[in-house]
């Protein structure tokens, strides 16, 4: 169950769109600080707050890489993997994570503390390579640069 | 207009037709993929790619206008290339498994491969495969995601014509697939037309799988005998067997679409439990008996009772044709001479005559798309989503191009309010006063120009508080649906058969349409019926007071009500049913047995033994749709054939040709050979038949002409009181039952389908979401609805909708007779609701 919070939170974004369908984008963020990732139980209870029917949240939920159709770590890094990035060695960040980290893409580790993903073009290009991890960028990477991030996150 | 030249073809056309359009009418084809005709436009494939000279770049043929002096390749080497290419993307993620899909031989991709497309591909890289095995996704739907193209026609029919929105595009790019939420069991309409459009075997309908190539099918393209919509589909046979219906796109005014009953309703016709031999009563038991036989004892009880002078009635399904219709009434009042018969046995004897005048059907017919072409459309007296769902989707997908303002005025919410721009909640059977209040405002806002209007006196004695407190309608939502029709140049009022269910102050709607046209509005009246040959029953005359064509008779006769009442004092002396459950439709099913049990000499036609049958002295096996030629008039006034292409099962007989042999039992000069023949005669007898041509009747029939401009007035019209309920509401029992047709099942004969019962085979009772909160249940409690005469352990379905404090039932099922609630007389009963301790359980919802 979405806290009472966020569903007010979630019926107070209907205020500021003509059509309460608008308003799935931002609902879907709200249930993904919520539960951590996009549950089924939360794309249902947005379709109630908003009137729709779950299958319209759950196309939207599904073509969008932001949202989290799994259970992420308590740090979700994703990679920039689109050509600025890649051309400044993209791969070999996502290497060193992942040798780092001791998992694959896609993965998390076992004490969920970290998500490896790659996403593309986060439009931070003038500052290639770089990375988000939960709603922060870290940009100019280098592997010293990763190693102390890491340090930072506990 | 605008003259463009395609491939060297010059052709005008309007502006904005689309090229592919023009082609097309050009006499060119040009190949599609994801365009539907009557689905928003897409253009998603680039299948339909053309060269228009002088652009650089390739143009989808599906959303471009054309435009004057424009010239058009569409079989350029440019053209060709770049479709072929198109058709190789479309393959290069599809698994091409034709040997074993269902589709293979009506597949589109297969059929535009063969014609346009590559003979190679360059992609060897591994398809994209969501799953292994297919998946069931509803009772109806098995789906191939693999096999998905992505055009989203079945998303798209899903929202913009069923309305149901539980189909979805899920995930991105090439892993896109069409499904619905996180692939669980889809809770819609099951209607089905998401496997119809589908261009491919991703969609596909349990019930047919694996059955047959399409090529080794056996069909006809006939009409839907389940509501008075009028779909064209086309039965579809392999040995005998009907295996699936199908709807097509050039065929009827419902084109591609059908409900689940029209689709999914037909395995009665190959029912074991078909009657396939006459029977007759021996010793209190029903035998089987030879035609001779029952025809004999036919003969011997209906001459013994003219002789004797006795009462003779017949009741006649409005599922029969035209043709057995006007033969029934025939033989009636020529040979047995007698007025006392009806179709149906639900509706009110003089509500019907009211309705047909204020309905003004005598006028001739209205096409729905002339209807629909309005700018307010008021729909009362009708649960017309679910009982006659293509209609629902005709309103909803034309309503989406146009600016119409719709106005459901029902008791019950239904799917199509969404589409409302607004809705009038009110008291069962109050139709005639939410139209008296329309009536009332327009009056007041206009009396200057409404001094000519008959029946304004009676409308200066409405009042306001009355009207609210007899319709329990908020008296502002009057008012707006009044505004909406006087802010509009056209008007098209839809009226349902609900009004038809007890006497109701109908006449107003007379006074409402006077007060629109002399305010200089366009007016179409527009009748909902759910069943399909309503309009043919009165129009070939049976009914006690009209004849053939709407005139009137002379002499009372009996309506069904009137024929029972007459039965119950044992004074009628031989009753003919066709088709007709009365013990189960009747309003009062208690009355109803007792009175037929009075009945001397009862003959009972039907396909199924029926509770009515059962209680016969005569049984005779009447034959299913596809087993016999005819006729039927839909709810427009569309006249459509049927076609006979399977011979009916063991001994049964086409109802007319045993209406004929019945008739000449008795008179031998009643002698007719063909269900033409027939229709023949019904051109003399109802003149408004007599440019329609029996034998070049297509999918789209032809509609029937107006033959009597006079109108009618208020003064012919007979004013009737309400059967409305007390408005303050009995505290013992708080809730108004309502009754009528469940979205899955029309009348008793679609529970005779094996997939619609896999829908929904049990009762269920539906109520308002206030009124669930205050019981304390939700779907799929169980309660127990109990009026002072019967009771019933219901399931209960929540209508978000629906207006508090009305309960309904559906009349189809037979695990619970909803007419048992009703006492004769008394008009809609009152009932509690019980919810019962022990929550949670099975239900008839699979």
């Amino acid at each position: 169950m979405l806290s009472e919070g966020a569903v007010k939170e979630i019926n107070d974004l209907t205020g500021k769109y003509a059509n309460k369908r608008s308003a799935v984008m931002p609902a879907l963020f709200v249930v993904q600080r919520e539960y951590g990732y996009v549950t089924e139980e939360g794309m249902r209870e947005v379709a109630n707050i908003l009137g729709l029917r779950p299958v319209q949240i759950f196309e939207v939920a599904t073509f969008y890489t932001m949202y989290n159709k799994k259970p992420v770590g308590k740090y979700h890094i994703q990679v920039c993997t689109n050509i600025s990035c890649s051309l400044l060695g993209a791969n070999h960040i996502v290497d060193f994570l992942s040798m780092r980290l001791g998992v694959k893409v896609k993965e998390t580790t076992p004490d969920k503390m970290f998500t490896l993903s790659t996403v593309e073009c986060l439009g931070s290009c003038g500052t290639a390579p770089m990375m988000q991890i939960n709603d922060r960028y870290y940009e100019d990477l280098t592997k010293e640069k990763i190693e102390e991030i890491l340090k930072g996150l506990k | 207009m605008a003259t463009v030249k395609i491939n060297g073809k010059e052709i005008t056309v309007e502006d904005g037709t689309l090229i592919l359009d023009a082609a097309t009418s050009a006499g060119f084809e040009i190949p599609t993929m994801c365009f539907h005709a009557r689905l928003s436009k897409l253009a998603s494939c680039r299948v339909c790619l053309v060269e228009i000279v002088g652009q650089k770049k390739l143009q989808p043929s599906c959303v471009t206008p054309v435009m004057h002096g424009m010239e058009v390749l569409t079989e350029s080497p440019v053209v060709k290339s770049a479709r072929s290419a198109m058709i190789d993307l479309l393959l290069a993620n599809h698994p091409l498994d034709c040997p074993v899909c269902d589709k293979g031989g009506e597949c589109e991709l297969q059929d535009i491969t063969f014609k346009f497309g590559p003979r190679k591909s360059p992609f060897g890289e591994e398809k994209r495969r969501f799953h292994e095995e297919d998946y069931i996704l509803s009772p109806v739907i098995i789906q191939n995601a693999n096999r998905c193209i992505q055009c989203k026609r079945c998303v798209r029919i899903c929202a913009e014509t069923v309305g149901a929105e539980v189909l979805g595009s899920i995930d991105r790019g090439a892993g896109t697939g069409e499904t619905s939420f996180v692939k669980e069991y889809l809770d819609c309409d099951h209607c089905g037309n998401c496997i119809e459009v589908c261009p491919v075997g991703s969609l596909m309908s349990r019930s047919f799988r694996y059955k047959s190539r399409p090529w080794d099918l056996k069909g006809v393209d006939t009409v839907c005998t389940y509501c008075g919509t009028g779909c064209q589909l086309t039965v579809q046979a392999r040995n005998g067997e009907v295996l699936r219906v199908i709807s097509k796109p050039d065929k009827g005014i419902n084109h591609e679409t059908l409900c689940a009953r029209g689709r999914y309703g037909y395995s009665f016709i190959n029912s074991h439990e078909r009657l396939v031999t006459p029977m007759i009563r021996k010793g209190g038991t029903l035998e089987p008996a030879t035609w001779d036989e029952a025809l004999k004892a036919i003969k011997e009880g209906i001459t013994g009772a003219i002789r004797n002078g006795g009462k003779i009635g017949g009741i006649a399904s409005s599922r029969l044709s035209n043709e057995e219709l006007y033969l029934f009434q025939r033989l009636m009042r020529v040979v047995l001479k007698t007025n006392h018969i009806d179709s149906g046995s639900r509706w009110n004897t003089g509500a019907v005559k009211t309705f047909t005048e204020v309905m003004e059907l005598s006028r001739g017919g209205v096409s729905i798309y002339d209807a629909l072409n309005t700018d307010t459309l008021l729909v009362i007296g009708s649960s017309i989503s679910d009982e006659n769902p293509v209609t629902d989707y005709m309103i909803r997908r034309l309503s989406q191009n146009k600016k119409m303002n719709i106005i459901i005025a029902s008791p019950r919410g239904m799917k199509l309010d969404s589409s409302a721009a607004l809705t009038l909640r009110h008291r069962p059977a109050a139709e005639g006063e939410i139209i008296s209040g329309i009536s009332r405002v327009l009056y007041d806002k206009n009396a200057d120009k409404l001094n000519d209007l008959s029946g304004k006196e009676p409308l200066k004695s409405i009042s306001k508080e009355n009207i609210s407190s007899l319709t329990g309608t908020d008296w502002g939502r009057i008012e707006s649906a009044a505004n909406f029709m006087s802010s509009s140049n056209s008007v098209t009022i839809a009226v349902g058969n609900d009004v038809l269910r007890g006497p109701s102050r109908l006449e107003f709607l007379n006074v409402l349409v006077g007060a629109l046209r002399l305010l200089g509005k366009e007016v179409k009246l527009f009748p909902v019926f759910d069943r399909a040959n309503q309009r043919g029953a009165w129009e070939m005359g049976v009914h006690p007071a009209m004849m053939p064509g709407y005139s009137a008779t002379a002499g009372n006769g009996l309506g069904c009500e009137g024929i029972l009442e007459a039965s119950s004092r044992g004074e009628m002396d031989v009753l003919y049913v066709i088709g007709e459950d009365i013990v189960s439709d009747f309003p009062d099913g208690r009355f109803a047995e007792e009175a037929l049990h009075r009945v001397k000499f009862l003959i009972v036609q039907d396909m199924f033994l029926t509770e009515t049958a059962k209680m016969a002295g005569v049984v005779l096996p009447g034959a299913s749709f596809v087993e016999k030629d005819g006729t039927f008039t839909n709810q427009e006034g569309r006249v459509q054939r049927l076609r006979r292409f399977l011979p009916p099962q063991g001994d049964a007989k086409a109802d007319w040709e045993i209406i004929a042999a019945v008739g000449a039992a008795v008179d031998p000069s009643f002698n007719y050979g063909s269900a033409a023949g027939i229709f023949g005669e019904i051109k003399e007898a109802a003149p408004m038949y007599r440019e329609i041509a029996f034998e070049s009747l297509d999918g789209s029939g032809a509609l029937i002409k107006e033959t009597n401009r006079k109108g009618t007035d208020l003064k012919s019209v007979p004013s009737v009181a309400s059967q409305m309920p007390a408005a303050s509401p009995d505290p013992d029992y708080p809730f108004v039952l309502i009754t009528g047709n469940h979205l899955y099942h029309s009348g008793r004969l679609s529970l005779r389908t094996d997939i619609l019962r896999d829908i929904l085979s049990e009762a269920i009772v539906e109520i308002s979401e206030e009124d669930a909160k205050d019981l304390k249940v939700g779907k799929g409690d169980k309660v127990v609805v109990k009026g002072e005469r019967y009771e019933a352990t219901l399931t209960v379905h929540v209508n978000k909708r629906s207006a508090k404090g009305v309960v309904f039932i559906p009349e189809n099922f037979t695990d619970v007779r909803v007419n048992m609630f009703f006492t004769k007389g008394e008009g809609l009963p009152r009932v509690r609701v019980l919810p019962l301790t022990g929550k949670s359980h099975g239900g008839g919802i699979k």
